[in-house]
């Protein structure tokens, strides 16, 4: 850190080595195992392989294993300048997250952050911005930070140890593909002892380590100085966020998706007045992330709903990189970060109010400085400053002008709805005021450098900003002067209005440029006054583009004489600045342009009646089908009135047919001239003009336009042309040799090539063993270059407009998004601390239906989930509860019902909702609550299909009895309720409970078993079935078959946003809850129980045969009568008599048996005694030690009463 | 659940277009006004039959037409596809009229499709049978649509009026299409085509061939002309007599220009089918050489990756790509071709940036496709 400057004769002290210590351990280690490495080289044949298939099987191993290391390519869409990265800092309550935030913006701007709310943006290198974001506390804003973070730093509780919503958050991040995670430990400083302290970092880095992956980095915080973080630690950090590489993310790649750092309610305040629910219009400001998003897209907000996009505006970038903005002195230093919801950047955000704020020694009221103000400090002027100028400055009333205005506005142009907006943004003057301000200070910055780029933003934009303009001049210039600006400005946006033109903003050689195409001409003659007026005023610049639109409009329309007059005017201008060329060059091109507008036109019609019918829809409730039978059948005239869109009074019913070929006109191809005109078209004809063909139009297109159209200029045209198709070329050439070179360097050397950036983590083997095989892999990588390569020229040779139109808004813009009809409550709850994400819906994905998805239930979730019970899910954007029913896929890819998920396996679940692209990953939680003390992460899935029907199926199992039996057939009674079921199932497989198989066959005619009671109809529902043998009365008829499961068609949104956000949002609740509120019990099927089984033994009857075939028996068959014996046989009578030497024998025994049985009961008498003593002894000790436990007991309950009457009367003093 | 919110459009005009964009896209869409000013009102033979086929590709798809016939309700539902499908065409279309759409279907599905269609099989109307194996499917190569699983085999040829043809096709899926840069056109370096008959004189094929080459001889050595004469029913000939060529030229970057045409009695209207049918004369088979052949040397004319029969298919497909940027010269913008574009702007959100290009007399057409992906397709 700290180096010597300059003095290199300074001796150093010699580095000393440690002897002792974990260090010293460490590299005798080293040295060993060094040691070990040389003695395996001293031989090197020892260690050589001897097994060929071995080798080949770790070699094969070894190149699996790169294989599984590759990632498939993405392709990275976004070819502008980066939007911010979002670091989201997450971690339980109390454990320094704001406080973390504060001292990384202090690092970076040297600025003190009062509060953190809302998202920070700060610039933190030459090429690179962050963005800061506190995660709330609740799961919902967790989930919410997890889709949107590029980075999240975990902080954890060094003293405390992990807590679960560390783990919830890593698990939401992983459902949501995946960001960058850094583990930062704080609070170590309570650790006294330093044995424990590296203990701890231990334990925790490696169960960190377990859940991310070995050698995550964790950074540790050791304690406060002065209430903030260590500047060195601090640095560090900043260091490992500055060179961290973000992968892309597949889901936001292919959604646009903002992080709103602005809001603002625009409704029109008498609306609010008139009632204070009504719904509101919102205006949300953020960086455009992710994708393009195209002007029709409709977005989600998270927690409010989704919305289609009333209007979206591209404005300057409010925090850009040092590098494209220009050096303006003072300002410089305070656009390093912008937090609007902080209350940084001059505004503070309150809940109905904004704030601003000045610095004491930027505020001077006296009005004498104004006018020196205007010369010498033009552009450092403060916003409050100006505001109050303002208002000192008014000469007249502001209703006074307002009504000018108005009355020269409608002398004018008398349109209907310039009116409307006029009127409009009349009332809504008042509260616009503050908003306006923003732009009017960039007014002030960039109005005295001419030719400076005119911000986007304050480029009247739209009619609000426009007006905010208006205000300006009214400060700056007396009132005449004023209004008549005023109106030239208001004539613009009309004439603008008329033609019908998205205004769009593109920059020309530093300078703004407002395209407007006019439908009809409009009387600028009184513009030129205000504008000699002005000359060599502040605004000169500023009308003066105006005047290049008019210019351009008139010329387009008539080629008025006042035009020329106008073109002299700038041509005077813009002499003092020495850049007639450029503007000449200007013309050239947007004459060029005007050229492909016109053919485009000519397709498209003009671009507002396109736009209208997108917009005309019909909402129609599904359900009500009555009330669209009303709607077809009204009269024609009305609906003609309806579809006003029409298409230019063209026959609709034109026939489709892609053949327009007719025979009619036709050339006589026969006559040499004709079919020689074509020859070079063939490989007969000449090579190199067919060749020339493809390549000329390929360079030249642009310039090519210029001669044909009906250009006035031609000479100029021509004489600029020329030197454009050089750009031309040379671009095309720069392009070109770029796209070659990154092809090479894909090709060859993968760590230098720019694509290298997104697998930065494999090593520089892994490169060097890419060469050799250069494989699929380095083809796709090459594709995908290439293409990038591609897309970004064809896109550079499009002019802003255009491009606008075709692509949409880039990434990494400011842009401003208008959505009407939001509730109230979004406005009303909002909370700064909770960041809100507003995300673009992809194709298809507004629609719902039914999605399967693979579940599976987390393994930290105690319980089992079961089918039905509502859960909420986090798909995409959007969270929302819905009721999914379990299942499973059978061998035969049957889709079985479960009733609960499987313990340690996935399942497959079926839910309904708004579809979303099949591998989006699924995140389930049952619970919103903060207090509940489990992990509330239930389960987490992943989307296979989605359908519009459900196919699952569940068993069922249809049990009849026999109420007739003849041979072999049966009818079978209370299987099925009518005889159309029995013509369902026939054919059907049954079988008894004995094993007997049989089949239905029909439904059984009028017979016995169905014979009518009483003269009624013929009891319906009986079957007539066959079996394999006769069946018994006694027996029980199953039939076992499968039945559809509906799946609830239930899905409800999740609307945090328009709650309190303390409230936990409670959607339907499951079973179990409602019978805990109702304290119900949960019923029970008594016949379902178990019951003890009671087998009696059976009792068999004698064999009893029958007299008849007795006598048919042969004799030794037949049973005899044999009598039983009084006495016993003889064989068990008698008496044995021993010989003597037999006897002597068996005396011996009986002896040798005597001595040992004594000798067993002696012994087994002694050992009963030991066992006693044993047992007294222990009995003893026993009672000691429990005297002993009682009595430390007794003293450890003392000493905690102690303590907790200390901790009482501390509370209660 | 909820409101459906349904784009309204009006009037019959690129029935094809919107139902296939809103089917991909899945919009709802409501039709209003369809031939509403006609004597005889309300949607045509083969739009009801378009929407059955659609109805029967895709799964829980909805369609709802008021008692008149003049209003349309579609809500689409997923593009299921599947083989062993079998769709009557009917006799007031062509085949290739529901072939356009099929194909751009079938390549979004979930699964391969295969599917009988039955009907007339050559037209004077829409681009014949012929056309699309030998043009259309070359083209989808270029989009990165694999060529093994596309297949089109014609059973048997029928004409109008009373059709009689059927044709297998297959069509894989695609997760998504790739965008392309087809603006080179090349040189046309060899000219192939097919001449058919059925239950007429073999003659007639013999003659065209003959007169078509006739023009071509002054411009091209390599023309070769096929022919497919059936005479018999069992050798798959239609219910009616008819004849027709289909030529398609090969440019040297793998282009291909068609033009076809069919001579056949047509069906007129039914009030004159009343009457009796009165045979006009059809025009000579020689004459129909040659006026095809010229049709050809004008579309090669005109320039082009595409003639003018495909430019519409070639703007949806181009549409349909990722969100890259496609380039693609055509020649003279054709009318179908115009209003594809309408509905691509429309229904998709996707402009074109369209540029002459004088010195050739061709127009270039850029877009940034929007993204389609197939989302129906089962991940395992």
């Amino acid at each position: 850190m700290a180096m010597d400057s300059g003095t290199g004769e300074q001796s150093h002290r010699a580095h000393r080595s440690r002897h002792s210590g974990a260090s010293a351990k460490k590299k005798a280690k080293d040295k060993n195992k060094n040691q070990n490495s040389d003695q395996k080289q001293q031989n090197p044949k020892a260690f050589a392989f001897r097994s060929n298939a071995k080798a080949k099987r770790l070699q094969s191993r070894a190149v699996e294993k790169e294989q599984r290391r590759l990632h498939l390519p993405v392709m990275d869409r976004s070819y502008g300048e980066l939007p911010p990265f979002v670091v989201v800092v997450q971690g339980p309550p109390q454990v320094g997250k704001s406080l973390l935030i504060k001292t990384l913006v202090k690092h970076y701007t040297k600025h003190n952050v009062p509060e953190v709310r809302g998202p920070i943006t700060i610039v933190s290198g030459k090429q690179r911005r962050l963005q800061f974001v506190e995660c709330p506390n609740d799961i919902n804003g967790m989930i919410d930070a997890a889709k949107f973070a590029d980075l999240a730093l975990l902080l954890i509780d060094g003293s405390y140890g992990f807590e679960m919503e560390t783990f919830e958050f890593l698990n939401i991040l992983q459902v949501h593909g995946f960001p960058k995670v850094m583990g930062v430990l704080t609070h170590l400083d309570k650790f006294k002892d330093v044995k424990k302290l590296k203990k701890t970092k231990q334990r925790l880095k490696h169960r960190f380590w377990t859940e991310i992956y070995d050698g995550a980095k964790l950074f540790y915080l050791s304690g406060l100085i002065h209430g903030k973080y260590p500047k060195r630690e601090i640095h560090n950090l900043a260091r490992f966020i500055s060179v961290m590489k973000f992968p892309p993310l597949s889901w936001r790649i292919s959604h646009p998706y903002i992080l709103i750092d602005r809001l603002e309610d625009v409704t029109p305040p008498e609306r609010v007045q008139m009632n204070n629910k009504c719904d509101r219009n919102v205006t949300l400001y953020g960086y455009l992330r992710g994708c393009n998003l195209k002007k029709g897209t409709k977005v989600h907000i998270a927690g409010v709903g989704d919305f289609s996009l009333a209007g979206v505006t591209g404005l300057s970038d409010p925090c850009p990189l040092p590098s494209a903005a220009k050096k303006k002195g003072l300002r410089d230093k305070e656009k390093l970060f912008y937090a609007p919801m902080s209350g940084l950047g001059d505004l503070l955000y309150d809940k109905d109010a904004v704030y601003i704020n000045i610095n004491d020694h930027l505020v001077q009221y006296s009005k004498v400085d104004e006018m020196g103000g205007t010369t010498h400090k033009g552009n450092k002027w403060d916003v409050g400053e100006a505001l109050v100028k303002s208002l000192q400055n008014i000469k007249n009333p502001i209703d006074e002008k307002l009504e000018k205005s108005k009355i020269s506005l409608f002398s004018q142009n008398p349109s209907n709805s310039l009116d409307a907006e006029g009127l409009k943004t009349d009332s809504d003057e008042a509260p616009k005021l503050i908003r306006d301000i923003e732009p009017l200070e960039q007014y002030q910055s960039d109005g005295k450098d001419d030719d400076s780029d005119f911000d986007e933003g304050s480029a009247d934009s739209d009619l609000d900003d426009s007006k905010s303009s208006d205000q300006d001049e009214g400060v700056q210039e007396d009132s005449m002067q004023n209004t008549e600006g005023r109106n030239f400005e208001r004539n613009a946006d009309a004439s603008e209005l008329l033609a019908q033109v998205m205004e769009q903003v593109e920059f020309h050689s530093g300078r703004k440029r407002r395209k407007a195409i006019f439908g009809d001409g409009v009387d600028h003659s009184n513009l030129k006054g205000t504008d000699e007026e002005n000359e060599g005023d502040k605004y000169d610049d500023h009308d003066e583009d105006n005047d290049d639109e008019s210019t351009e409009g008139t010329e387009s329309c008539s080629g008025s004489e006042f035009s020329d007059g106008d073109n002299e005017d700038l041509k005077s201008d813009e002499d003092g600045m020495g850049n007639i060329s450029k503007w000449r060059a200007s013309l050239v091109e947007r004459a060029s342009k005007k050229q492909n507008i016109n053919l485009m036109q000519l397709v498209y019609g003009k671009s507002a009646a396109t736009s209208n019918a997108s917009v005309n829809e019909v909402r129609d409730d599904s359900e009500n089908e009555e009330s669209d039978g009303d709607e077809f059948f009204k009269p024609k005239g009305q609906k003609a009135k309806n579809l006003k869109e029409g298409s230019d009074g063209e026959n609709t019913d034109t026939e489709d047919c892609s053949k327009s070929t007719s025979f009619s006109e036709l050339k006589n191809w026969k006559e040499e001239e004709v079919y020689e005109s074509v020859r070079d078209r063939f490989t007969t004809g000449d090579w190199s003009k067919g060749a020339l063909r493809n390549q000329m139009s390929e360079a030249r297109t642009e310039e090519e336009d210029d001669k044909d159209g009906d250009f006035e200029d031609v000479e100029t045209g021509d004489k600029f042309g020329s030197h454009k198709e050089d750009d031309d070329a040379i671009e095309e050439r720069r392009l070109k040799k770029l796209a070659l070179r990154t092809k090479f360097d894909s090709h060859y050397d993968g760590s230098e090539a720019p694509e290298a950036e997104t697998d930065i983590q494999h090593g520089g083997k892994f490169h060097r063993s890419q060469e050799n095989d250069s494989g699929y892999y380095d083809k796709l990588k090459e594709e995908i270059e290439l293409q990038k390569q591609i897309n970004i020229a064809e896109l550079e040779d499009l002019d802003e407009t255009t491009r606008l139109e075709i692509e949409g808004f880039r990434t990494g813009m400011y842009i401003r998004l208008e959505v009407h009809d939001v509730p109230f409550e979004m406005i009303e709850y909002f909370d700064p601390c909770h960041p809100i994400l507003v995300g673009g819906i992809g194709l298809g994905e507004e629609n719902v239906g039914y999605m399967q998805t693979r579940l599976k239930r987390h393994r930290w979730h105690k319980k089992v989930l079961k089918t039905r019970d509502p859960i909420i899910v986090s798909i995409g954007w959007r969270r929302y509860q819905t009721t999914p029913v379990y299942a499973i896929e059978d061998q035969n890819g049957r889709h079985r019902m479960l009733k609960y998920t499987p313990e340690h396996m996935h399942c497959l679940a079926m839910f309904w909702g708004p579809l979303a692209p099949p591998k989006t990953g699924v995140l389930a939680v049952q619970s919103l609550s903060n207090n509940q003390a489990g992990f509330r992460i239930i389960a987490t899935a992943c989307i296979l299909e989605f359908n519009h029907a459900a196919r699952i199926v569940k068993k069922i199992k249809l049990v009849g009895h026999p109420c007739k039996i003849f041979k072999k057939t049966a009818l079978v009674k209370d299987m099925f309720t009518s005889d159309l079921e029995v013509a369902r199932f026939e054919g059907a497989a049954i079988r008894t409970v004995s094993g007997i198989r049989g089949q239905v066959k029909k439904a059984a005619k009028e017979e016995i078993g169905n014979l009518p009671k009483k003269g009624g109809q013929p009891r319906e529902g009986i079957a007539r079935c066959t079996f394999e043998d006769r069946i018994l009365m006694s027996d029980i008829v199953f039939l076992r078959a499968w039945t559809q499961v509906e799946v609830p068609q239930f899905y409800n949104p999740l609307t945090t946003s328009l709650q309190p956000r303390e409230k936990t949002w409670q959607g339907m609740k499951t079973v179990a809850e409602l019978r805990r509120e109702h304290n119900l019990a949960v019923p029970v099927n008594k016949d379902s129980l178990y019951k003890p089984i009671e087998r009696k033994p059976r009792k068999f009857n004698p064999l009893v045969i029958p007299k008849a075939l007795q006598a048919d028996l042969p004799f030794e068959s037949k049973p005899k009568n044999i009598p039983h014996r009084k006495r016993p046989l003889l064989e068990d009578r008698r008496a044995v008599v021993m010989e003597p030497h037999e006897r002597k024998v068996h005396a011996l025994v009986q002896h040798l048996q005597l001595i040992r049985n004594d000798k067993m009961k002696k012994r087994k008498l002694k050992e009963e005694q030991k066992r006693k003593e044993v047992e007294a002894q222990r009995a003893k000790d026993e009672q000691v030690l429990r005297k002993r436990r009682r009595e430390e007991r007794q003293e450890r309950y003392r000493e905690q009463d102690k303590l907790k009457k200390k901790m009482r009367r501390h509370a209660e003093g | 659940m909820g409101k459906i919110t349904y784009k309204k459009l009006k009037g019959s005009q690129n029935m094809r277009q919107r139902l296939l964009l809103a089917t991909l896209k899945s919009t709802p869409i409501l039709i209003e006004d369809i031939h509403a000013d006609d004597t005889l009102p309300g949607l045509r033979p083969h739009e009801i039959s378009l929407l059955y086929l659609f109805e029967k590709l895709t799964d829980d798809c909805l369609v709802e037409i008021n008692e008149t016939g003049t209003k349309l309700k579609y809500r689409p539902g997923i593009i299921v596809g599947g083989s062993n499908l079998l769709h009557d065409c009917g006799l007031t279309r062509a085949i290739g009229y529901f072939l356009e759409p099929l194909i751009l279907l079938g390549l979004f599905a979930r699964k391969p499709l295969a599917i009988i269609l039955k009907g007339i099989t050559n037209d004077s109307k829409d681009p014949s049978v012929d056309t699309f194996r030998s043009t259309t499917f070359p083209m989808l190569k270029h989009f990165g649509v694999p060529s093994e699983g596309l297949k089109l085999e014609i059973k048997s040829r029928g004409v109008s009026p009373h059709g009689g043809g059927e044709v297998h096709l297959a069509v894989p899926t695609v997760q998504h299409l790739t965008a392309t840069m087809w603006t080179d056109e090349g040189m046309v370096k060899r000219i192939r085509g097919e001449a058919f008959t059925t239950r007429v004189s073999p003659q007639l094929g013999n003659e065209m061939i003959y007169a078509a080459r006739g023009i071509f001889n002054n411009l091209l050595p390599d023309v070769y002309i096929a022919s497919d004469y059936r005479k018999r029913l069992e050798a798959g000939s239609g219910n009616s007599p008819g004849y027709g060529i289909s030529l398609v030229a090969e440019t040297t970057s793998g282009c291909c220009i068609s033009a076809d045409t069919t001579i056949s009695y047509t069906r007129g209207n039914e009030a004159e089918d009343i009457e009796g049918e009165d045979k006009k004369e059809l025009i000579p088979a020689s004459d129909v050489g040659e006026k095809i052949a010229s049709v050809l040397l004008e579309e090669i004319e005109k320039g082009g990756v595409v003639d003018s029969t495909h430019q519409g298919l070639l703007f949806l497909l181009c549409a349909l790509c990722p969100k890259d940027v496609s380039k693609v010269r055509v020649g003279k913008l054709s009318p179908y071709g115009i209003e594809t574009l309408r509905q691509i702007k429309d229904l998709l959100d996707v402009q074109f940036v369209i540029k002459p290009d004088p010195s050739t007399g061709t127009v270039i057409l850029k877009c940034w496709g929007s993204g389609m992906k197939n989302l129906s397709r089962k991940t395992t």
